[in-house]
């Protein structure tokens, strides 16, 4: 069927050279039936505009689009381009008018050959992005045919990246310039045909975008590819398209793309359009000028894939006094023997094969506090995670921090992003619970212990410590002591152990030595002595969540 | 209260405390009979006998964020009086230096002084005595409870009874420092035991 339309080469001084060629086989993959129904719509079609289109350099697919032709169109993704400029070339070439119009000259080449198929030029609108022909990341340039071989490109990619994935969603960003192209095409048209009367249900103002059009190309062939679902999903397929040499045509678009933060594609179109209407009252104007500035080159495309963060939480705790919360360096020295954030990220990480990781922690305890009890919540964010580790890939991750022994987790489990809603709130509000092993400088009295029992919800007020106020601003910080408990060791007089509940930011060394009298009341002043610290650990912190189920 | 299915936490959370207990309980016998204080643990202290003028020994407590605490030493004159300190006044020099309010991590409005600036004066019944920096650099904060408790001077000069914070920038530490000595050479100094 397709064999019967006559191949010829359109040449001309002025206008682009335009090729309708097709092969004399038949198809490779069937949608016969879609390229009939393709046909059927077509046939509605004028054949001189249609023909005035390609001689501008708009490309089929884009002419398809403009008016309105699709659905058949999307639906089979083996359809070859040859066979769509086939379908338009009948439109074409079996009117009357234009058969009468078209010199001998453009009949007299014929191609027999299937051989000597010349490529369409680039398209004036979509810079070939809908041709499916592009500059792949080592700048070499690639053309394919149909839309299930683009697809199989970026399935490619996608496997190599390795990702364990049930869904995809898909994103295309495109250059700003195209949305401009296509007004301009418009405008043309408008000018030009605005009173035929095909015009207004044939050439709508509103059509399927460049961007959806690829889109709707290249989700399904995609998903079958990958056998995976096209759904909204946290791992993201992205095609990237740039071209360094499209500049806007007009400096009125310029400043509107200068001064905006945009989309590539729709935001621009109601702005454009605006601007391009005033100027084209503007005689002077030169912005819709055809033709449109000549393609020489298609757009460069980054096919990209990337799954958005996991978060792993838990609880952990902290046996060792040399080991700081977070990788602490000065001078390129480290400070401790190891980091809670490296020992609990660093073993997340590869288990996930993630590019990243963050810590986040509910709170912080100095590099010579522990952190006993039941542990402080924390998260770890894995960036571009190919795996989302299994229940049973967790304990294995649980057990290898465990045997450190420095550090231990607990509770371990893949949270969603509500999860760090609730280590944010946590930081602020909850209580925290210590024990400190406290000097002081006479011997001890059952009588403080009463004193010290009795004293409920008491505010004391530090002045930032000394030993932040280098990078704290010096501030009075009025702080709540919900309760206290001295616990008596046995050999001892005057050591203690010191069990007590603050408010969060409470700066705990600094309530008993009392910073030289910048924190008050501190617990010398309540005795009536010198009083120290020599160790503290951090023995609760209170938050619902985070915890075993 | 063990019921059927809470046994099992429950006994988990017993073993929890007692682990806990273990850990928090410490070995009496490793500890010092009289720990460092907080001053001695986190500062380096040093003195600058006869700062200025004769007697007026004072201290500087540096600490490794660079901070410093100006203070009165154990032999400065003023505690040597009969009856000891009876009043601090921080009003010297062109402003009251208790008036200052330096506010942010960048220490905005910090008043720059050098290292013979006044920043008070301490009187006893017999006599007052200026106090000054020692140290060259941005004032960050002046002990107020001063003013109304001067007597923490004569209790405990080393530590309630500070005088003010400095912060000095690394050169000019340098240089102050070289001027300075030790607690060892300030105690042979002063024939102190």
């Amino acid at each position: 069927m397709l064999n019967e339309v006559e191949s010829a080469e359109v040449s001309n001084g002025d206008e682009e050279a335009q090729m309708i060629s097709v092969s004399e086989e038949p198809p490779i993959t069937a949608g016969d039936e879609v390229i009939q129904a393709l046909r059927e719509g077509v046939r509605l079609l004028p054949p001189q505009a249609v023909k005035d289109l390609l001689s501008i350099g708009v490309c089929v697919q884009c002419i398809f689009r403009l008016f309105g032709v699709h659905g058949h169109n999307y639906s089979c993704f083996s359809i070859l381009q040859s066979n769509l400029y086939a379908v338009l070339g009948e439109l074409i070439y079996l009117d009357k008018q234009i058969l009468d119009n078209t010199s001998p000259k453009e009949y007299s080449i014929r191609h027999s050959s299937k051989d000597s198929e010349i490529e369409p030029p680039i398209c004036s609108i979509c810079l070939g992005i809908l041709q499916f022909f592009y500059y792949d990341d080592k700048e070499q340039p690639v053309r394919k045919n149909c839309p299930h071989d683009l697809a199989a490109s970026i399935s490619e990619v996608v496997k190599t990246e390795g990702h364990q994935i049930d869904n995809f969603s898909f994103e295309v960003s495109i250059p700003p310039i195209i949305v401009e192209n296509e007004q301009a095409v418009r405008f043309y048209m408008e000018s030009k045909y605005g009173s035929e009367p095909w015009f207004h249900n044939t050439f709508r103002p509103e059509c399927i975008s460049v961007k959806d059009a690829l889109k709707l190309y290249v989700v399904t062939p995609l998903a079958m590819s990958l056998d995976i679902q096209s759904s909204p999903s946290s791992f993201h397929v992205r095609l990237t398209y740039s071209h360094a040499k499209a500049s806007s045509r007009t400096n009125f678009s310029e400043g509107i793309q200068d001064s905006k933060r945009r989309k590539a594609g729709e935001k621009m179109c109601s702005d454009t359009k605006k601007s391009l209407h005033g100027l084209l009252e503007d005689e002077s104007s030169e912005c819709c000028k055809l033709p449109l500035e000549k393609v020489s080159q298609p757009c460069s495309l980054s096919i990209t894939c990337y799954r958005k963060p996991i978060y792993i939480g838990g609880r952990y705790l902290k046996y060792s006094r040399n080991v700081s919360q977070t990788r602490w360096i000065i001078d390129d020295e480290r400070m401790g023997e190891a980091s809670v954030e490296e020992i609990i990220g660093g073993t997340i990480r590869p288990m996930c094969r993630g590019d990243n990781y963050k810590f986040h922690a509910a709170g912080r305890e100095d590099i010579d506090v522990r952190m006993l009890g039941s542990g402080r919540p924390f998260l770890v964010e894995v960036q571009n995670a190919r795996i989302v580790p299994s229940e049973v890939a967790i304990n294995d991750i649980e057990e290898k921090i465990n045997n450190c022994k420095k550090v231990r987790v607990k509770s371990l489990k893949v949270v969603g992003t509500h999860g760090w809603a609730l280590m944010r709130e946590g930081e602020m509000e909850k209580q925290k619970q210590y024990a400190a092993i406290v000097w002081i400088s006479r011997p001890l009295e059952d009588e403080d212990l009463q004193n010290i029992c009795a004293l409920k919800e008491m505010k004391i007020s530090q002045k930032t410590p000394i030993r932040v106020l280098h990078r704290r601003s010096p501030l009075e910080r009025e702080k709540i002591i919900h309760w206290m408990k001295i616990e008596r060791l046995a050999e001892s007089s005057q050591y203690f152990l010191l069990h007590l509940c603050t408010q969060a930011g409470t700066y705990i060394k600094e309530f008993v030595h009392g910073d030289l009298g910048r924190t008050y009341p501190n617990i010398g002043s309540i005795l009536g002595c010198m009083a120290e610290i020599l160790q503290l650990d951090v023995t609760d912190v209170k938050m619902d969540g985070f915890n075993t189920d | 209260m063990m019921n059927g299915h809470n046994s099992e936490s429950d006994h988990t959370k017993i073993l929890e405390d007692e682990e806990l207990q273990r850990l928090l309980v410490p070995d009496v016998c490793h500890l010092p009979l009289t720990p460092p204080s907080a001053v001695d643990s986190n500062f380096v202290c040093y003195f600058a006998p006869d700062f200025i003028k004769p007697g007026h020994d004072q201290y500087v407590y540096r600490h490794a964020n660079g901070l410093c605490v100006i203070g009165l030493a154990p032999m400065h004159v003023a505690l040597q009086d009969k009856g000891g300190v009876t009043a601090v006044d921080f009003n010297v020099g062109k402003f009251d230096r208790s008036g200052i309010k330096v506010t942010g991590k960048r220490k905005r409005n910090a008043q720059h002084f050098e290292h013979n600036t006044a920043l008070c004066k301490v009187c006893t019944n017999d006599n007052s005595y200026i106090v000054r920096c020692c140290v060259k650099g941005s004032l960050l904060e002046v002990n107020d409870r001063l003013i109304k408790q001067p007597k923490l001077l004569n209790t405990s000069a080393n530590r309630e009874g500070y005088i003010a914070i400095i912060m000095p920038k690394p050169a000019d530490w340098l240089k102050i420092k070289a001027s300075l000595i030790g607690p060892e050479d300030y105690k042979n100094l002063r024939a102190l035991s």
